[in-house]
């Protein structure tokens, strides 16, 4: 068929090549089915023949009967031959999709992810990689054989009834001419139809995510008017694409249907005239369906195809999507040898043309020592900790690493000199144990008990019904913020690294186990180059340095005491604890 | 190998429960499945029309006589039409009355999962319910249009075909019922038992693949960091695999049904040509009947061809059925009181003896609590992590029951109030509110759907972002992004702090409200809390009472679920108890 191919398409069907062996082996089985139901046509056809007509007794028949039940048994194995390879075809291309994908999304980086919704990218890996199944395993395979059968009933009936195969060659190509008139518009709505599916994706994990808050605003009934709409939407839309299938296949039927009509009543008149003898006759009308047949199920399995490219616009935005990280260094460099002293020199970074969040930003993180970044929110911090990690790397200036371009190195074994707690540490789905672990995967228990006892986290999992063996997950539920915090400075002591970024480090912390922790950061800071963004006075105790930032520039340098005691930025910014006692 | 047991015996419930939820569509479902029955009946009466039609024209013109072609024509075209405009009509009306259920079952589901939360949703992930809602409610689809539909049409269909094969030949409607039985009920029980292993597995791998998948987006910063990648990928792939296994194993059973359904076929048009032969031979059965019976028998299965595919796929579609009403029939942590509430006329709580727990087994989080917020007064409650302040906001908004003592709110039991009408009451300022992936408005109207742009602008000035807002692009139709990650910890809180504003509650609870806002902020904030709180009852939780001392008249000081000292702020901190305890370990640090 000489369809305009999509991108999308073009690009399920560049996935095809590695498997092609394997579908051409599923295309030849189906094949050979199509051959021995002919083969079964025609001593149908020869048995009713010698009874109807030549009225001769069973035995006469006996040839012809005889050999069926060897052909059927073969059928059935080659029915379920063609669809293992066609699943195995399939199966391939979907699992090296998958791998592909989320390697992809890994590639594309936090920045890239942060607000998009998670619930849409995970329906992508998962609902999205499972629609193209379809393609692969039905629509591809099918397509050959909607040509190919045809051709080989075409062969048999020619030499039977050519006026009968002359109707088969000319109503033939009407099928796919109409399927393609409605095709078109099909494939529009079954695009839309994903994307809707992505908008209910995403919208109901928001929702349930933020359940809880919805409550608390009375919100969460109202949100049902929401659930509905939505529901409402996906339906209608659902519909829309169903009614296009449906009449696209009714179409199809009628035009089959016409067709062996045609071809029934030509040969049934010929045959009362005596032009034709009935087993030419007969065989050419048991066949004449199944020469339709392929072409009908191909419009079943147009409905897959449309899935599967309604899917893949979701995948190839994707894979499309341009590498914003710099790519890995054509030559790196070795990692100079710890401890780190690292220095910003005049590094700018904007998120966007209206979004500069570092300008010309110089200081320096000094060796084995503790610095702390302080700032109003929006000053930069974190766009400075992302870039320190490699999520970004800065649109001006330079970041040195013991003199050497950070650019330089080879990024994950960058990452693996760093410990780092964000603001808001994710906890992973599994238990207390792998989360803490994930740090370093080869930690012994006692290693682990150890981190979590240096991070004051050992209690609290004590507590817990199952121990270490409790399984956590998605924001932590059943943690409080204090106690992921705690499982969060736990994977950095587990980590020994030698740079260790803390963002808020005591966010979320009573007193008591505020001076727990700043004693553990203590240890931790030991021989180590630590970078600290806190605004409390408590916490910038520890730090050698302050740096004030504000508004993507710096402020301030200086000790901490020194800048408190001038009056300036840092004195603004920074709490005094506990508070002067109110008049 | 029988596989029976990973099914649960419920699920016969599970499959009559969904039935009946089917009830306002039955008319629908009925003219949907007459529609059905009547397109396999047509299907069948052409093929066998046909068959007659030609071997009775071969034999008039091999007799030369002439035959009665008008009638055979007339059927022929009569069936055509029917079996085309059936199937078409069927169609449209088995999905428009399926999906208009779905679409409401989906609305169904959260209606009954919203009181649930968020006592009741604790062990859930949302990935794993956003699954749930979506397409676990899809999948049901399957049981209505290839299980309930076509097992009435193959039934009754099936009746009718072999009562007319019958009318021809007993002994070949006899064998036909043989092989039919087969196809339509032996081969489905089959796949039924076989697929109910690699079903259920494929609902799970989905769920948990949409986990892992959730996971690595959300904490991708995390893995790299820790050079988890890889062995996040690796369990990705696993599950993958494991998923594409289970898909396998249904395949193999499709390629298997397809081909087995054939073969019935084909075996019972074999039997029946054995039988028929001798009859036509022997003269008592005419010659055009033996080309008709071998087309009508062939044709038969196709009332049964649906049936194996579909009991393949039940066991799936019952995992996800099982998954839905395990969420429907969660008890709801509390009931809400048959009567409407009492009226609140004095915004004051008082506690009494109140002891509290998760679950019958756990430690008391709550032993004892004696607390009294007079009207208008600001109390601030401070304790270490654990202590169990966060539980007391989580019963006074009645998330949880309690199991002794009492609170009464305007000297009401609190258990006599509607929920929502007590959240009318309460406003919260919480340390982890949601920002909803939408814009600014919609998640300030969250607070009050019918607020204008003055209330939003006076809110949001009050909480200071409304300069921030208004320099966004698009001001206060600016998205904030999922998890309102576009915009700093600082200005989300301080848009989720406007929201509680707007809700305008005579009570107002702020649990942690100024943590992670940098301390200038903070205290630019003050003014705002201060200016909220005229007028109101409020309860202060905090770990660090740090500048809000200014705010409040009195601390109660809680250590282990229960109250150990009480007091104003100057005689607290002037004696040597827990709160001293407490404010000198922020101070050294």
């Amino acid at each position: 068929m000489s369809e305009t191919v999509t991108p999308s398409e073009a690009w399920l069907l560049r996935q095809q090549t590695a498997v092609r062996a394997t579908l051409n082996r599923a295309i030849a089985l189906g094949m050979a089915n199509g051959i021995m139901l002919i083969a079964q046509a025609w001593l149908l056809a020869q048995a009713i023949n010698a009874v109807a007509l030549m009225h001769q007794p069973l035995h006469a028949a006996l040839p012809d009967l005889l050999p069926m039940p060897i052909l059927f048994l073969v059928r059935f194995g080659l029915v379920q031959a063609q669809e293992r390879a066609a699943f195995a075809a399939a199966a391939r291309v979907q699992g090296e999709l998958r791998e592909q994908l989320f390697r992809r999304l890994q590639a594309l980086g936090p920045l890239w992810l942060a607000g998009r919704a998670s619930g849409d990218l995970a329906n992508r890996l998962g609902a999205g990689i499972d629609a193209l199944e379809g393609y692969y395993a039905r629509w591809l395979p099918h397509r050959a054989l909607s040509a190919l059968i045809p051709l080989a009933i075409l062969v048999a009936v020619f030499p039977a009834d050519w006026i009968s195969g002359l109707v088969l060659v000319f109503t033939a190509p009407l099928i796919p001419l109409f399927m393609m008139l409605i095709g078109k518009s099909a494939e529009e709505l079954n695009q839309r139809q994903w994307r809707v599916l992505a908008r209910m994706s995403a919208r109901f994990l928001d929702t349930l995510q933020g359940l809880t808050t919805l409550k608390l605003f009375n919100a969460s009934r109202r949100e049902t008017q929401v659930v509905a709409q939505i529901s409402e939407t996906y339906r209608l839309s659902t519909m829309k694409v169903l009614r296009v299938a449906f009449l696209s296949s009714v179409v199809l039927e009628f035009l089959s249907t016409v067709s062996i009509a045609v071809v029934a009543v030509l040969i049934g008149f010929r045959l009362l005239w005596h032009d034709l003898p009935f087993l030419p006759g007969f065989f050419v009308l048991f066949l004449a369906p199944e020469y339709y047949f392929p072409l009908r199920s191909l419009g079943a399995h147009y409905h897959a195809r449309m899935e599967a490219i309604g899917a893949a616009e979701g995948l190839l935005e994707v894979f499309e999507a341009p590498l914003a990280e710099a790519p890995p260094p054509v030559s790196t460099s070795p990692l100079p040898p710890a401890p780190y002293r690292i220095e910003f020199l005049e590094v700018g970074f904007s998120y966007g043309p209206d979004r500069q969040a570092l300008s010309g930003a110089s200081f320096a993180l000094e060796a084995g020592q503790v610095t702390a970044v302080v700032g109003p929110s929006g000053a930069g911090k974190s766009t400075l900790v992302n870039l320190l990690l490699g999520f970004g790397s800065p649109s001006s200036g330079r970041i040195l690493v013991n003199g050497i371009d950070l650019s330089r190195f080879e990024p994950a074994s960058w990452l693996a000199q760093i410990a780092w707690i964000p603001q808001r540490p994710h906890l992973f789905a599994g238990s207390v144990l792998d989360n803490v672990r994930m740090a370093r995967h080869e930690a012994s228990l006692d290693e682990i008990e150890a981190a979590t006892r240096a991070a004051r986290a050992h209690d609290f999992i004590c507590n817990l019904p199952q121990g270490l063996d409790t399984v956590v997950g998605e924001r932590g539920f059943g943690l409080s913020g204090g106690q992921i915090q705690r499982l969060a400075i736990a994977r950095a002591f587990l980590k020994r690294a030698p740079l260790v970024i803390l963002d808020e480090p005591t966010a979320h912390l009573d007193g008591a186990t505020q001076s727990q922790v700043l004693a553990a950061i203590r240890e931790l800071a030991h021989g180590r180059t630590l970078l600290m963004i806190t605004h409390r006075v408590a916490t910038l105790s520890l730090a050698q340095t302050a740096v004030v930032l504000e508004g993507g520039r710096v402020s301030e340098i200086g000790t901490p005491a020194r800048l408190m005691a001038a009056d300036g930025a840092l004195a603004r910014l920074a709490a005094v604890h506990p508070a002067p006692v109110a008049p | 190998m029988k596989r029976t047991s990973t099914q649960p015996p419920s699920a016969a419930r599970d499959l009559w429960r969904l039935i009946r939820l089917f009830r306002p569509y039955r008319a629908w479902m009925a003219a949907g499945g007459a529609l059905a029955l009547a397109t396999v009946l047509a299907n069948v009466g052409l093929m066998a029309v046909s068959g007659w039609f030609i071997s009775a024209m071969a034999l008039a013109g091999l007799a030369g006589t002439t035959m009665n072609y008008f009638t055979p024509a007339a059927l022929i075209r009569l069936f055509a039409i029917v079996r085309t405009g059936g199937r078409y009509l069927e169609r449209l009306v088995t999905h428009e009355a399926t999906f208009r259920l779905l679409s409401e079952l989906r609305v169904w589901f959260y209606t009954r999962l919203e009181p649930l939360a968020p006592a009741r949703l604790q062990r859930y992930r949302s990935a794993d319910m956003a699954s749930r809602i979506q397409s676990d409610i899809d999948s049901l689809n399957h049981v209505y249009l290839r299980v309930i539909v076509p097992i009435a049409v193959a039934a009754l269909g099936t009746l009718i075909i072999l009562a007319v094969m019958a009318a021809f030949s007993p002994a070949v409607a006899a064998t036909s019922a043989m092989f039919l039985g087969m196809a339509g009920i032996a081969l489905p029980a089959y796949l039924r038992i076989r697929a109910a292993g690699p079903g259920e597995k494929l609902v799970q791998t989905r769920a948990a693949l949409r986990g892992v998948a959730v996971d690595g987006i959300q904490g991708l910063a995390e893995l790299r960091v820790y050079g988890a990648v890889e062995r996040h990928s690796a369990s990705l792939r696993q599950l993958s695999d494991d998923h594409i296994e289970a898909q396998g194993g249904l395949s193999k059973l499709t390629g298997f049904s397809q081909g087995a359904l054939g073969l019935c076929a084909n075996l019972a048009l074999w039997v029946t040509m054995l039988l028929a032969i001798p009859r036509v031979y022997a003269g008592t059965l005419a010659a055009p009947d033996l080309a008709l019976l071998a087309l009508f028998v062939l044709a038969s299965f196709e009332a049964v061809a649906p049936l194996p595919q579909a009991f393949q796929s039940l066991g799936e579609s019952l995992s996800a059925v099982r998954r839905l009403f395990e969420i429907i029939d969660a008890e709801p942590a509390i009931l809400a009181p048959p009567l409407p509430s009492p009226p609140l006329v004095e915004p004051r709580v008082s506690i009494q003896g109140l002891c509290f727990r998760y679950g019958d087994e756990g430690p008391w989080v709550l032993a004892g609590i004696d607390l009294e917020l007079a009207a208008g007064k600001r109390l601030a409650l401070v304790g270490p992590t654990g202590a169990g302040k966060s539980t007391l906001v989580q019963l006074l908004l009645r998330f949880w029951e309690y199991p002794a003592g009492k609170i009464l709110l305007g000297g009401h039991d609190l258990r006599a109030f509607q929920p929502e009408d007590l959240r009318t009451h309460i406003a919260v300022v919480s340390q982890d509110a949601y920002l909803f992936n939408a814009t600014v408005r919609e998640n300030l109207l969250i607070a009050r759907p019918d607020a204008s742009d003055e209330q939003l602008v006076a809110a949001c000035r009050t909480a200071q972002i409304h300069d921030f807002v208004a320099s966004l692009p698009a001001g206060y139709d600016t998205e904030l992004g999922e998890g309102g990650t576009r915009i700093s910890g600082g200005q989300a809180r301080r848009i989720a702090i406007a929201r509680a504003l707007l809700l305008d509650a005579p009570i107002l609870i702020l649990d942690e409200p100024t943590e992670g806002l940098d301390p200038p902020t903070a205290r630019a904030l003050l003014d705002a809390i201060h200016a909220l709180m005229q007028g109101r009852s409020v309860l202060l939780i905090t770990h660090r009472l740090d500048v809000l001392a200014a705010l409040v008249d009195e601390v109660v000081v809680l250590e282990a679920g229960r109250i150990v000292e009480w007091g104003t702020v100057q005689a607290l901190a002037s004696s040597q108890g827990a709160y001293r305890r407490l404010q000198d370990d922020l101070a050294e640090g």
